[in-house]
């Protein structure tokens, strides 16, 4: 045990002596977490908040347009800037820094009003309540113009235009409902029913299938401030792996075949020190945002109800980053190799696992490709904990995946300093 | 008590790839109390040799019998009793001395206050005590040297290897080293050790091996062999047997 314990003290020294693998260690994720947290947290809302962001340009001269405003408000899905002209949507977009805006055509009340006259005088004329009229077989409606930033999504684009759409169906059917009502010379509209064509429809209940009653949703502080700490722990592979090359071609290695040790117990002591020294990234970077991440407005870190899958999940992506560290130390030849290979591998491990950019904001294919990335499992278990629930049995994947990349990593490690003669 | 510590019989090595033996039926014996110097040119196969006798590489042929206590065991039975010097500085330079030999001696299976006491003692002798605390890295050459020494001796071992202990250094260094291993090999430890540096090798070893091209040329007492070669010392014996050509 001594020995052991010695050989740790060994490790920590030199680890603290390399003040630089410190800083990278230590001060680069908490620098990258507040700073990706910050610049992410507008486009996490963007597309987890009910809140959308929208600027109404309303030319109608009408009532109706103000009704349609006035639903979107009533919605309580739109954050809402209305101008009644603007003289250049686009720049206005650009200079007060708006994502989307909706301008209403000038005379959307007068040609919706048109519509519901026609379609009702036709019906009136259909059931034979009235003589066939002279009017027009279509009414050219009013576009709506919908702009919107070219960065934002698809998708998001068109949930918006949906919703919008949706709107508008019911300003139409209220108005053909009046029409009805008026030549039928029914002197107020009957309410009941309205209520019953346009009010009580379909519900549709939203239900996040998370393990447990959970209803948490990924936000920026639960992406970022694990997907930054594991980006962190694996870049350790810069420290303990210059720390092998080093030993190797110093001759430490050589010095130590020569003595009564063993060489797991020297290695053993790597990989627990720095396994500490990832333990302890995951508690700095966690308890910093913990901590601050409320006081600069950001959304609260709260921590999974599993805390031993916690616990369990920050050890074994700790020993995965270990894991892979020896695994660069031992096939690296000079310790520029190691250093130049290490970072730049973690670098592309951890565009494509989603570490940058959230692995379920890719294409298909892209998130099929995050896969064979460590730093996407070991995120996806901290997602499991996080957002879904984090039971056992969610985590199972995670364990196997990552059990089977540390396995391997040691394997083809313990191999090569076989074939090395240095075990 | 003298006896073959070390009996090195038809030992020869061909490392991986290569199209000849660096080592060819190499037959050798030390005895306790020895300091056998193992001379030779670049690519003698000197390095290759003292590896094989510390475990560090396998010979491909023939086989070293170790004696402890005249009695014969196997590697694993002398390894705590042999220490290793490297030519290289196999130390954590970023590491004080005191810090260096805590580690090795903890390695070598040394309780905390056998190490301490130890470490004490053998960085006075080396005249390192007011470094003691100082990393290794603001070194000169010659004091690095010493405390690679001071590592491979940390456990008091019976036989000693050192791989050109003196290469680099400085003349001060040089004379406090070979005292140092004077007094060891005074106090019993049987030394092995290869240099270039011929005077100081007759100077220090009684016994040498001459190693060229893989193959023993010459083995024995110094002064038996200057004499019976009739060599003014052991410069003119070496270039006698081994030439003047390059051996780059």
């Amino acid at each position: 045990m001594f020995k052991l314990w010695v050989a740790i003290k060994k490790e920590f020294r030199i680890l603290m002596y390399d003040k630089a693998g410190l800083a990278v260690m230590f001060g680069m994720p908490l620098l990258l977490v507040y700073v990706i947290t910050i610049i992410q947290d507008s486009a996490f809302k963007i597309v987890n908040e009910n809140k959308i962001s929208i600027l109404i340009v309303n030319k109608d001269k009408g009532a109706e347009g103000q009704k349609l405003v006035e639903l979107m408000q009533a919605s309580g899905l739109f954050e809402l800037s209305q101008k009644d002209s603007v003289q250049n949507v686009k720049q206005t977009m650009q200079k007060e820094d708006y994502l989307t805006s909706l301008v209403i055509a000038d005379n959307f009340t007068e040609k919706l009003t048109e519509k519901a006259l026609l379609v009702s005088s036709t019906m009136m004329t259909e059931l034979g309540l009235e003589e066939p009229t002279n009017m027009p077989k279509k009414i050219k409606l009013p576009a709506l113009d919908f702009y919107h930033d070219p960065v934002l999504q698809e998708n998001y684009c068109f949930s918006i235009m949906s919703m919008v759409d949706a709107f508008l169906k019911s300003i139409e059917g209220e108005l053909f409902i009046n029409q009805m009502c008026k030549q039928l010379e029914l002197t107020e509209s009957p309410q009941q029913l309205k209520d019953a064509m346009i009010e009580n429809r379909v519900p549709i209940n939203r239900i996040p299938a998370t393990a447990s009653d959970s209803t948490k949703l990924p936000n920026s502080t639960q992406h970022n401030v694990p997907a930054w700490t594991i980006f962190a722990m694996f870049f350790m592979v810069v420290s303990l792996g210059n720390n092998i090359v080093k030993e190797r071609l110093n001759g430490s290695f050589i010095r130590l075949k020569t003595m009564p040790t063993s060489f797991a117990l020297v290695l053993g002591a790597k990989m627990l020190l720095y396994l500490g020294a990832a333990v302890a990234q995951v508690a700095l970077v966690f308890s910093s945002a913990i901590l601050t991440f409320p006081l600069l407005g950001l959304p609260e870190l709260t921590l999974p109800s599993n805390q031993l899958g916690f616990i369990f999940i920050v050890l074994l992506s700790g020993l995965a980053a270990v894991s892979y560290a020896m695994l660069v130390g031992t096939m690296a030849r000079t310790q520029e190799q190691a250093h130049g290979f290490g970072s730049m591998s973690i670098v592309i491990l951890a565009a494509i696992g989603g570490i940058w950019v959230p692995s379920f904001v890719m294409p298909d294919y892209m998130q099929t490709i995050s896969l064979i990335s460590p730093l996407n499992w070991c995120l996806q278990g901290f997602y499991v904990l996080f957002l879904k629930g984090g039971t056992w049995a969610a985590l199972q994947p995670v364990v196997l995946g990552l059990g089977l990349f540390i396995t391997t990593c040691l394997g083809i490690a313990f191999l090569k300093l076989k074939k090395d003669k240095i075990i | 008590m003298t006896f073959n510590c070390i009996q090195i019989e038809d030992v020869s090595k061909r490392y991986k790839g290569a199209d000849k033996d660096s080592l060819k039926k190499v037959s050798l014996s030390i005895q306790t109390g020895d300091v056998y110097g193992v001379l030779g040119p670049n690519g003698a196969g000197k390095t290759t040799l003292i590896s094989i006798l510390c475990g560090i590489i396998e010979a491909s042929d023939g086989h070293v019998v170790y004696r402890d206590n005249n009695e014969e065991v196997n590697f694993k039975g002398i390894q705590p009793k042999i220490g290793f010097v490297p030519q290289e500085y196999a130390l954590y330079q970023e590491l004080t001395p005191v810090q260096n030999l805590e580690y090795f001696g903890a390695l070598y299976n040394l309780s905390k206050e056998k190490i301490a006491a130890r470490t004490t003692e053998i960085l006075a002798v080396l005249g390192l005590s007011r470094v003691a605390n100082d990393r290794v890295e603001t070194f000169s050459g010659g004091m690095k040297r010493r405390v690679n020494l001071a590592i491979g001796i940390i456990h008091e071992p019976s036989i000693l290897f050192l791989d050109e202990p003196t290469v680099g250094v400085d003349v001060q260094s040089k004379v406090a080293i070979l005292k140092f291993l004077n007094q060891l090999n005074q106090a019993g430890t049987t030394i092995i050790y290869t240099s270039h540096h011929l005077s100081e090798a007759q100077d220090f070893c009684n016994r040498i091996a001459l190693i060229d091209q893989g193959e023993i040329i010459m083995k024995g007492n110094i002064d038996e062999l200057l004499s019976t070669h009739a060599a003014e010392d052991l410069k003119a014996l070496f270039i006698q047997f081994t030439g003047e050509e390059y051996r780059d």
